[in-house]
């Protein structure tokens, strides 16, 4: 469908010319300081909306009025639909922890500690973060794009005109729905992701499944497990607000539906980086 | 909420289009639905892989017939691509390499309260897995997302189809540029990455545990195969991303929904393909190394 044959010699159309312009345009866009300034603008507007759009999701919950019917339905697609993605991603990242522990384990013969290092890792480090950005990806995205369709198709306008507040009904399940429901598939990731570890470890360290257990058992505390779990909430609600907020303020078509996916998720990716350095250094 | 609001919201927020799938009849029909659908989706990235490795090749044997790409695209790819994602990597791979220093070195301190080797077995981890990876599932979240809005929009704008019918293949005029930029930008950006993830690392290790940085920034933990692990990751990720960005936003159909959906799946397709190659990379290392990394 894709590669067929060219009918006619490629010819050498205006695009020629407008390409070059356009090179030109982006590569010497006038003054850096200026471009700079616009950079700093942006970001402050970005920002500004996201604390403004809290702000309103926290006024709508004073007297909690959630649709429930709207939360249940966005629980479900958020959740239940993410959970053979999140295991997936969660088996791979157990996996590649304990091959990065492998060479310890194999110089050292310490197979005994082998689940400390892959575990340890997993459960404060990767397993949130990889769940948290594949979250983003899966359901963040996906939530700026139907969001923002309902924006460029005026339904969010549809429904001021029938007096229901659109942050009410549409925001609020889906932010309620998304801190939810990430913590509960970071729960479900850390576990696959131990299981991921012990399976590579089983078959190419030779580490019998019950080493494997008691290593776990023996060096992991409680708190490394809750550790990358409360991260997960601030995740959840980093991701949700970014996404929802991207796509309630976007503008023109298909076009700005997919500016705005990219920006919900490189917001998200920021935000999951920048809380999770944070909160590292609150809580040690 | 009132009765009477309840019933106006039932009418006026009907599903939006597309998002409820067909009710299949069986359970089995919808596992050969699914196993249909993924195996001529994997053709279909197969095709676009070819494709793009045949443009680049025809752009070798034919220097002077560029097949009506702007002069000038490769270098605006490499701009976007590459110069855009600067500080989104400095930030993002210098707060990880914070993090992880700070993660390691406090429970080491727990248990040997030995901080000497911290600095150069990072390193070790940096340049064999971390620095290409990180990298790499950043790039998939902001130049995956990036090609397939833009290529999903020309998509549904039938832009596509008007290349077609100047007789511009698709893959060689979007495709393979960003691929090239993609490839050569990712590996750049690792390298900066994972000197960024280091030096962060560093920063903290001698702020919050007073490690001395002349030990920190230790290199005898470094072999070539280490160097050789992180270009191989780095290309091969490079290569991915662009290719399922581009796949996806040529599937894209209908209008700005069918973008949100292309833009969403390549997010998830080029971060689960950089997992997955990562996990294929570094196990055939350790097989290879039998096991001496």
């Amino acid at each position: 469908m894709i590669d067929e044959k060219p009918v006619a010699s490629p010819g050498r159309s205006d695009d020629f010319e407008s390409g070059e312009a356009r090179t030109r345009n982006t590569l010497r866009r006038g003054n850096p300081l200026e471009s700079l300034g616009g950079g700093a603008v942006r970001l402050a507007q970005d920002l500004g909306g996201i604390v403004i759009l809290t702000g309103q999701v926290l006024r709508a919950l004073v007297p909690p009025a959630i649709d429930g019917r709207e939360l249940v339905k966005n629980l479900h697609k958020m959740g239940n639909r993410s959970v053979p993605i999140v295991v997936l991603t969660a088996f791979f990242a157990g996996a590649l922890m304990m091959l990065q522990t492998a060479p310890f384990v194999k110089k050292f013969g310490a197979t005994s500690l082998a689940g400390w290092g892959a575990g340890y890792a997993v459960l404060r480090e990767i397993g949130p973060i990889l769940i948290a950005l594949m979250f983003s990806g899966r359901v963040g995205a996906n939530n700026t794009a139907e969001l923002s369709t309902m924006t460029v198709t005026e339904q969010l306008d549809g429904l001021r005109s029938l007096a229901i507040d659109p942050i009410r009904f549409l925001v609020v399940p889906r932010v309620i729905a998304m801190m939810v429901m990430l913590v509960a598939l970071t729960v479900i990731g850390d576990l696959v992701a131990l299981l991921g570890a012990a399976v590579v470890g089983r078959a190419m360290l030779e580490i019998d499944f019950s080493t494997m257990y008691h290593s776990f058992a023996d060096n992991l505390k409680p708190y490394d497990f809750l550790h990358g779990v409360y991260k997960s909430i601030a995740f959840g609600a980093a991701i949700a607000m970014s996404s929802c907020y991207f796509g309630v303020t976007v503008r023109g078509g298909a076009v700005g539906v997919g500016r705005a996916v990219n920006s919900a998720v490189v917001a998200a990716a920021v935000s999951i980086m920048l809380l999770d350095f944070f909160l590292t250094y609150l809580s040690a | 909420m009132s009765p009477l609001a309840r019933r106006r919201i039932d009418r006026a927020s009907s599903e939006p289009a597309g998002a409820e799938e067909p009710n299949p009849r069986s359970s089995i029909t919808a596992l050969g639905t699914t196993a249909l659908g993924a195996s001529r989706a994997a053709l279909e990235l197969w095709r676009v892989f070819v494709g793009t490795i045949a443009g680049i090749l025809r752009g070798f044997s034919r220097s002077g017939d560029r097949r009506g790409r702007p002069k000038g695209e490769l270098v605006r790819q490499l701009h976007s691509i590459g110069n855009r994602s600067l500080i989104f990597i400095i930030v993002t791979l210098g707060f990880i390499g914070m993090v992880m220093t700070y993660q390691a070195c406090l429970q080491l301190g727990r248990v040997t309260g030995d901080y000497s080797q911290v600095g150069s077995q990072f390193l070790r981890l940096i340049i064999s897995d971390f620095g290409p990876t990180l990298t790499a599932l950043m790039l998939a979240t902001r130049v995956g997302a990036g090609i397939a809005a833009e290529i999903g929009s020309m998509k549904v704008t039938e832009q596509i189809d008007a290349l077609r019918m100047s007789g511009v293949l698709p893959i060689d005029y979007l495709i393979v540029p960003r691929f090239i930029a993609c490839v050569v930008m990712t590996l750049a950006l690792a390298v900066l990455g994972s000197l960024v993830m280091h030096a962060a690392g560093g920063l903290t290790a001698q702020y919050s545990f007073g490690v001395n940085p002349g030990t920190f920034y230790d290199l005898s933990f470094i072999r070539g195969r280490h160097i050789v692990l992180f270009i191989v990751k780095a290309l091969a990720y490079g290569a991915a991303i662009p290719i399922v960005a581009g796949f996806c936003g040529l599937r894209a159909r209908g209008s700005s929904e069918g973008v949100g959906w292309a833009t969403t799946a390549a997010v998830i397709g080029g971060s689960l393909s950089v997992i997955v190659l990562d996990f294929i990379i570094s196990a055939a290392a350790l097989v290879l190394t039998e096991g001496d990394l």
